[in-house]
């Protein structure tokens, strides 16, 4: 076990390094001059090069490449090419917006949807299971913008209730902060439940035709015993991939509900920056984003092993 | 001698568009008290299902149509409630099935699995648990019990799992043990040792025993009586002697011709031309041999055929026993023919 984690960790160098070349070359590959952008339309040729001095934009790609990571591995992003302030701390305090919002959506999904995969799973074909087969087809296939905006008018609408305006931090204001975070996490979680109860329906009906599970059963064992303890942990295998996918891309930020509900998350971060051609901000929160998914299936693969005692082996 | 399990007129069905096709059909058989009693018939025959009908297994879309299962002399598993059967699965009857390789739960270890049966049944002490197990798997021929009790299933070789398998059947000595095919899927060599094993322990345990096989060498080794089964129902019930030194139905004559020797396991059973049919194929009606069968005349395509006695404890479900229909049969081998 020990030796497959350490395992598991050195992959994720070259992964990490792969991307940093990679968003680090796309930034200076895509159209847009961040000199341009800062200094408007009429600068004048000589301040726009300066300007590019500055930001050390005129040496060799693999001199400002090293620049960057001997940077990003004392934990030093450098800082906005827009606002002057360091990329690492703003990153981290948007993080923790992110990191907040993908707790709470992720709760919301799974307390919905592995009760009533199981539930689906256990009754298939009854009423009960194709109501819980049509909700997890809509909770996928509805789009997060058109939920949100539903939720928000049926609110002020029907309940004259309107959310709170501007973001409040958890350990200001725990409870303004959870009435801000509550509406965005059942949207996100609305959509994430879907997929999770699709995988846990369709998992648990394929381990429950194994064989074993007829052992089990004639072995004298309850139905609750069958399903929890022995169908469930085998299931949880290809639960956990999705549930991976899932916090993972989360993780990274979720532009489209953050922009709605005007949370400053790392979605947001990252569409600004990108806006404006902050390469250093881009290039930052890309790699921050990456190492936080690699993280997670890190993470993920951790779980399979502790789950499943044939895979430490292979 | 007493009866452990007694079946009688025992029909399982398929349920399909509302429509019942009975896949096993009037079939009855009787398993005494310590009795080794086997099942023998091609694939497709309904042994599986009738052997998952005695435990309330069947799977989803079959169930019992027709007929009782008593346990005992006195309970009838067709319709005992779920917490009756769930003390019976395990504890009065325990099952081993044909595939040790996916049998066992890949998750949990052997120990986990095998404590559990004596959990269910009402077990609570940690210690007697492991001291049942240990003399158990001493019993099966574990050199290292202890480390067999440690091991995930995906560590242990198939014959290695049967004997947990057996071992997990045996621990709360049932009345009854069903082995569905329990060799079938091991080396030749394992085979054999399987087999006594399950002879020697059923003995110790006073456990009658169920086998189900497609292999009649299997039978000859370690049956005392036996019901060949054809197309879902038992066409030739008999002692394994008697069956195979006097084989009366057309069907049981054609299968022992098939094996040359009886220690040939490698001969299988489908020298006989033709296939069972499968469910949708068979009709109520006349006898479920009668498309395959050399003898056949006009009553069997009409009418199924009683079971006739046509020894002591030996019966025979076709007309050719009757003397009206089947007069010029000639029971081939046999020295003793009783009118
Ligand atoms: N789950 C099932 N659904 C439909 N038909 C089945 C099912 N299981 C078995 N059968 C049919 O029932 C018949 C008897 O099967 P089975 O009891 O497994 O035979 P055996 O064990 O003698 O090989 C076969 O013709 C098979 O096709
Ligand atoms: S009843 Fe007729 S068809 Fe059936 S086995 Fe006897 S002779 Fe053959
Ligand atoms: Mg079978």
């Amino acid at each position: 076990m020990f030796t497959y984690v350490i395992r598991r960790i050195l992959m994720l160098v070259p992964v990490l390094f792969g991307v940093s070349v990679l968003i680090f070359l796309v930034m200076r590959i895509i159209p847009g001059d961040v000199a341009q952008t800062i200094l408007g339309t009429d600068a004048t040729p000589e301040a726009l090069q300066q300007l590019r001095e500055d930001f050390g934009l005129n040496l060799p790609l693999h001199i400002q490449y090293f620049n960057w990571m001997s940077g990003v591995l004392t934990l030093d992003f450098g800082e906005s090419m827009r606002t002057g302030k360091e990329i690492l701390p703003d990153i981290l305090s948007r993080f923790t917006v992110t990191f907040e919002l993908t707790l709470i959506s992720a709760l919301i999904a799974w307390i919905i949807a592995i009760p009533m995969g199981i539930i689906a799973a256990m009754k298939r074909n009854s009423n009960t299971d194709f109501g819980v087969r049509i909700v997890s087809l809509l909770g996928v296939s509805f789009p997060n913008f058109a939920l949100a905006t539903i939720i928000i008018l049926v609110l002020a609408l029907v309940f004259s209730y309107s959310p709170p305006v501007g973001y409040v931090g958890f350990f200001e204001d725990p409870f303004k902060n959870l009435e801000i975070m509550i509406i965005p996490a059942i949207v996100m979680g609305t959509s994430m439940a879907g997929a999770v109860m699709r995988m846990t329906r369709s998992s648990v009906l394929e381990i429950l035709m194994q064989d074993f599970i007829r052992t089990i059963r004639a072995k004298g064992a309850k139905e609750r015993v069958v399903i929890f303890q022995h169908a469930l942990k085998n299931a949880m295998i290809p639960i956990l991939t999705i549930i991976g996918l899932q916090v993972g891309t989360l993780l990274g930020g979720a532009v489209i509900v953050e922009q709605i509900f005007s949370l400053p998350g790392l979605g947001q971060l990252v569409l600004t920056a990108i806006n404006q051609r902050d390469f250093m901000v881009v290039q930052g929160s890309v790699l921050f984003i990456a190492f936080i998914f690699v993280l997670v299936n890190l993470l993920i693969d951790i779980l399979y092993a502790y789950i499943d005692p044939r895979i430490s082996y292979k | 001698m007493t009866n452990v399990l007694e079946i009688k007129d025992l029909s399982i069905d398929l349920i399909k568009n509302k429509e019942r096709l009975h896949i096993v059909n009037n079939l009855n058989l009787t398993i005494m008290k310590k009795q080794k009693y086997g099942i023998v018939g091609e694939s497709g025959s309904g042994k599986s299902l009738t052997s998952l009908s005695i435990l309330n297994l069947l799977p989803e879309g079959i169930e019992v149509g027709n007929g009782h299962i008593l346990l005992n002399n006195d309970t009838n598993l067709v319709n005992v409630s779920k917490k009756d059967m769930r003390h019976i699965r395990g504890n009065e009857i325990s099952m081993i099935f044909q595939e040790p390789m996916t049998a066992l739960d890949p998750l949990f270890t052997i120990e986990h699995q095998v404590s559990e049966v004596l959990k269910f049944h009402g077990e609570t002490s940690k210690k007697e648990m492991h001291n049942k197990m240990m003399t158990l798997f001493e019993q099966v021929g574990f050199a290292r019990p202890k480390q067999i009790l440690k091991s995930y299933p995906h560590q242990l070789s198939g014959g290695m799992r049967q004997r947990v398998m057996i071992a997990m059947a045996l621990i709360c000595k049932p009345k009854l043990l069903i082995a569905d095919e329990p060799t079938t899927a091991l080396d030749v060599t394992i085979q054999a040792q399987i087999l006594d094993l399950m002879n020697e322990l059923t003995e110790y345990y006073d456990t009658s025993i169920l086998l189900i096989t497609h292999d009649l060498g299997v039978i000859a080794e370690t049956c005392e009586r036996v019901a060949v089964m054809y197309a879902g129902t038992v066409v030739e019930e008999a002692s394994v002697k008697d069956l195979f030194d006097h084989p009366a139905h057309p069907y049981t004559k054609g299968l022992l011709s098939s094996v040359k020797s009886l220690g040939d396991r490698t001969k299988k059973l489908y020298a006989i031309p033709g296939n069972v049919p499968s469910p949708v194929e068979l009709k109520d009606a006349g006898c479920r041999f009668a498309s395959r069968c050399p003898f056949v005349m006009d009553i069997c395509r009409e009418k199924e055929p009683e079971l006739f006695s046509v020894q002591d404890r030996h019966y025979s479900k076709c007309w050719l026993h009757d003397m009206e229909e089947g007069s010029t049969y000639e029971y081939a081998t046999t020295d003793s023919e009783s009118s």
